[in-house]
């Protein structure tokens, strides 16, 4: 039977025995298990065939690019505004850090200043969403460990936030909201009082969940030294954004490559020590916190002006090339823009921290039982169309 | 620990033809395919360029060359540099770095079958995104495709 065994038209020659020529031949004790293209526990249209011995992984092929929708093709015959609503649906859970990526590459081919009120409303927008992101994360990763009260507790904290972001923006997840110069429109005059009230809650919020969740004893067990990535290896395997920082490497693009007005505001870069599960869940429950402290910051100091800069209407930066990059709830999110002196730009290439982050599974993996798979894929954060863009 | 501007300098005096291009302000050093993985691995181990950010090419049909970009970050100093690697479109072939950076398995994948570039002694020359059956390589200027119309222009 296993010669026969194909899932779905593009895999026509993919079987399960694809790999023996990677693989060493498997033995009467060896087998192959498929996971996914659909399976709860990729939390997307991906697909994994692991090797198992027993219980035990012993080598794991991704196969990815069942949702690639050719958009850096895309990109290519559009308009420079056009791109912005596509760069919110190669990471839904993170449209506003796309959106600011991109437009920030734009403005910087243009040479354009923007206000300083746009400045902090875009960081205002993108903690709001990193918390949102963590929140999501954090509610489907319970889940997936078989903890289904904290799913309750986090998506009431995410629901206020999503709707904070409906009214600025008009959309709850992939939101359009940023323009090149400025943004679509200005800020709801009850954003501030809901915001505030936001704030002053959701500090203890955290703590319920991290009491809940990531210091329950039973999810400690479980993640507690599983699935563990050394400093170097994470680095060589490109890896950002908590999944790197988790693995006691303190690299956070708002500080490192500064951007907007991060270089004004105090937070800690949280970092963790063994690199293992449990760290890479920790380091976002602190994230959330610190990012409540940028999102006070920012309140406080909330300037007055106007919400978009004057960019001309017709957006043809001269030729050149730029590579702007932000901090996504996922890592290092950035775009490498090619401009030619058209209205389309040349090239534009995305660099997505999921696709490197997932590229290190098989490493991450090895030796490791096959429920820690789960554990482990989970923590990584995945968003596929972000990996197949 | 050393700083950006002593990685600057290292940098110019390991390649004289170092440039900065319009907006982007990290420096850009163009070397030949046979040297890439040499320099590389140099830039690497003596300037602690840890970190290959992306890779990735571009196709310039009007020189008849495939560019490919190799962006790297050091974790240690801060400093971004921009290796670039000229190809002639037919045949384009360059050695993998897979080997010194691990990420750029996947990466090389990606520029593999959409540029048409071959990695030599790549360890999963696979293809990553596209369906196995595709033909050509999409992000070439040239490429079509019975499905792929073209938009009419924008007033």
């Amino acid at each position: 039977m296993k010669e026969n065994v194909t899932f779905g038209d593009r895999d026509k020659n993919v079987t399960f025995g694809d790999r023996d020529e990677t693989s060493p031949p498997a033995t009467s004790d060896e087998f192959l298990l498929n996971i996914g293209p659909q399976h709860p526990a990729t939390h997307g249209v991906l697909r994994v065939v692991v090797t198992m011995d027993g219980e035990v992984v012993k080598d794991i092929v991704p196969h990815v690019g069942y949702v690639h929708r050719g958009l850096e093709k895309l990109f290519e015959n559009r308009t420079y505004e056009q791109i912005i609503p596509f760069t919110d649906r190669t990471d839904y859970l993170s449209a506003i850090a796309n959106n600011f990526a991109y437009v920030m590459g734009v403005e910087r081919l243009l040479g354009l200043e923007v206000p300083e009120k746009v400045q902090y409303m875009r960081v205002l927008m993108a903690e709001l969403n990193r918390i949102a992101s963590h929140l999501l994360w954090l509610a489907a990763y319970g889940l997936d460990m078989g903890a289904f009260t904290p799913f309750l507790y986090a998506f009431r904290d995410r629901e206020e936030i999503v709707s904070m972001i409906e009214e600025a923006s008009g959309g709850r997840l992939t939101t359009n909201y940023f323009r090149v110069g400025g943004f679509v429109h200005d800020l709801p005059r009850e954003f501030f009082p809901r915001l505030r009230k936001f704030i002053s809650r959701f500090g203890k919020a955290v703590n319920e969940l991290d009491t809940l969740l990531v210091e329950n004893a039973i999810f400690v067990a479980r993640t507690r030294g599983v699935g563990v990535i050394g400093r170097g290896r994470a680095v060589s395997y490109g890896m950002t954004g908590p999944c790197l920082r988790a693995s006691n490497a303190s690299f956070d693009v708002r500080r490192d490559l500064p951007y907007s007005v991060y270089p004004l505001f105090d937070f800690e870069i949280p970092v963790g020590r063994n690199g293992d599960t449990w760290d890479r869940s920790w380091v976002r429950i602190e994230e959330m916190r610190q990012s409540l402290v940028i999102l006070r910051q920012a309140m406080e100091g909330f300037p007055e002006g106007d919400h978009k800069a004057r960019a001309p209407r017709n957006i043809e930066p001269p030729a050149g090339e730029v590579y702007s990059a932000v901090e996504g709830p996922r890592g290092e999110t950035g775009f490498y823009i090619v401009s030619d002196g058209t209205r389309k730009p040349y090239r534009v290439k995305m660099r997505k921290p999921s696709f490197s982050n997932f590229s290190a599974l098989p490493e991450i993996l090895r030796g490791l039982k096959i429920a820690d798979l789960v554990a482990v894929m989970g923590s990584l954060d995945l968003v596929v169309p972000e990996i197949d863009r | 620990m050393r700083s950006a501007e002593e990685t600057r300098e290292a940098l110019g005096k390991r390649f004289p033809a170092i440039e900065v291009r319009p907006v982007d302000p990290a420096p850009n050093v163009t070397v030949h395919a046979d040297a890439l993985r040499e320099n590389l691995a140099w830039l690497r181990d003596e300037l602690a360029f840890d970190f290959l950010v992306f890779m990735t090419a571009l196709d310039r049909p009007a020189d008849d060359a495939v560019e490919l970009v190799y962006r790297l970050f050091s974790h240690e100093s801060r400093a971004s540099v921009v290796v670039r690697v000229r190809l002639p479109r037919d045949g384009a072939r360059v050695p993998t770095v897979s080997d010194i950076f691990r990420t750029a398995e996947w990466h090389e994948r990606e520029t593999a079958e959409m540029f048409g570039v071959e990695f030599a002694g790549h360890p999963d020359p696979r293809k990553l995104l596209l369906p196995d059956d595709l033909d050509g390589h999409p992000l070439r200027k040239d490429f079509s495709h019975p499905n792929l119309v073209r938009l009419p222009e924008a007033p």
